[in-house]
C-alpha cells in the first residue's frame, strides 16, 4: 500500500501504440468506426483514428491501481475528454492527493499528451484508506 | 435535428453478462495493463478476493450492452456519426469477480440541447448475482450538429 496522505503525488506515462484501438475495440465491444477505420475519422474531421476515450480512461485507472496496490480500492473515477488521443501519442498522468475525509481520499489528476495538452480534464478519483 | 428531452428517464431492458476470466484477461490487456489481480491465479488465490477479479473499468465491458440499444433506439434518432464520448463517471461498489453474472439496467439521465450540439447521459447501475452494486458508470456522449 503507498503512503497516501494530503500532497502525495504520483505519475505515471503510456504510449498508445500503432494498434491499440483494434486491441480495445475487440476487449470492449466498441467498434465505432471513429476507432477502426482512418478514412472515416478523416472524413468526420476527427484526422483520423482515435484512441477510445475510456481505453484513456482505463489508463488512469491502472495508473491509480498500481499506485494503491488494491484495485477494490478504487472507489470513483470521472472525467471529461477534452481532446482526441490518437495513435502513437504519450499518455502523462499525474495524480495528487488533494483531500482526506470519512476514510476516503480524494485525488486530482492531470493526463496531457506529449505535446502538454490535456487530453482528459477535470480529473478526479476517490480511493479507500 | 435536436434529441427530444421528453426521453430523459427512458428505460432500457435489463442485461445479463457472466463474467469469466479470459474476458478480464483480454481486457486488462488491452488497457496495457497486466495486474496479477487480473491474471495470475496462484497469486488471485492467495489475495483476500480469493480469485482473478477484474480492473475496475471492466464494468464498460457489461456497460457497452446497455449503451448499444441507445444508439440504435430510433425515438432517439442520434447522428451516430457526429458522437463522440464526452464525460464518463463511476462510482465502484463490490469488486467484480470471475464467475459472477452481472445484471445490469440503464435509463436516460438527462438530454441538454444546445446551439451546435446535443448532449446525452445515459446512467447504468450494474449488480452481481448476490443483488449487490458493483458499478454505477454515467455515460455522456456529445453530438455535433
Amino acid at each position: 500500500m503507498a503512503k497516501i496522505e494530503l500532497g502525495t503525488t504520483f505519475t505515471a506515462q503510456e504510449h498508445v501504440d500503432k494498434y491499440r484501438a483494434i486491441y480495445y475495440a475487440g476487449a470492449s465491444g466498441d467498434f465505432n468506426p471513429i476507432h477502426i477505420d482512418p478514412d472515416f475519422g478523416k472524413m468526420v474531421g476527427l484526422g483520423g483514428v482515435i484512441l477510445h476515450g475510456l481505453c484513456a480512461l482505463g489508463f488512469v485507472a491502472k495508473t491509480i491501481t498500481d499506485w494503491v496496490g488494491d484495485p477494490g480500492k478504487l472507489k470513483k473515477l470521472k472525467c471529461r475528454f477534452a481532446s482526441p488521443v490518437h495513435l502513437e501519442d504519450t499518455i502523462n498522468i499525474r495524480g495528487e492527493v488533494v483531500e482526506i475525509s470519512g476514510g476516503r481520499a480524494k485525488i486530482a489528476l492531470q493526463v496531457t499528451n506529449q505535446n502538454g495538452i490535456e487530453v482528459e480534464k477535470n480529473v478526479e478519483a476517490e480511493i479507500e484508506l | 435535428m435536436a434529441i427530444d428531452t421528453r426521453f430523459i428517464g427512458k428505460t432500457y431492458p435489463e442485461v445479463k453478462y457472466h463474467v469469466c476470466r479470459e474476458k478480464i484477461r483480454e481486457y486488462a490487456l488491452a488497457i496495457k495493463n497486466p495486474d496479477k489481480h487480473y491474471l495470475d491465479e496462484n497469486f488471485a488465490a492467495q489475495t483476500k478476493y480469493g480469485t482473478i477479479i477484474a480492473p475496475p473499468t471492466f464494468c464498460v465491458v457489461f456497460g457497452a450492452h446497455l449503451i448499444a440499444p441507445v444508439f440504435s433506439d430510433q425515438d432517439l434518432k442520434l447522428n451516430l456519426a457526429m458522437l463522440v464520448h464526452g464525460e464518463q463517471e463511476f462510482e465502484f461498489y463490490e469488486v467484480v469477480k470471475d464467475g459472477d453474472i452481472i445484471t445490469s439496467r440503464a435509463h436516460i439521465s438527462n438530454i441538454v440541447n444546445k446551439e451546435k450540439l446535443d448532449v446525452i447521459s445515459i446512467e447504468v447501475l450494474s449488480k452481481n448475482q448476490l443483488g449487490e452494486d458493483v458499478c454505477k458508470g454515467v455515460y455522456t456522449f456529445v453530438i455535433r450538429k
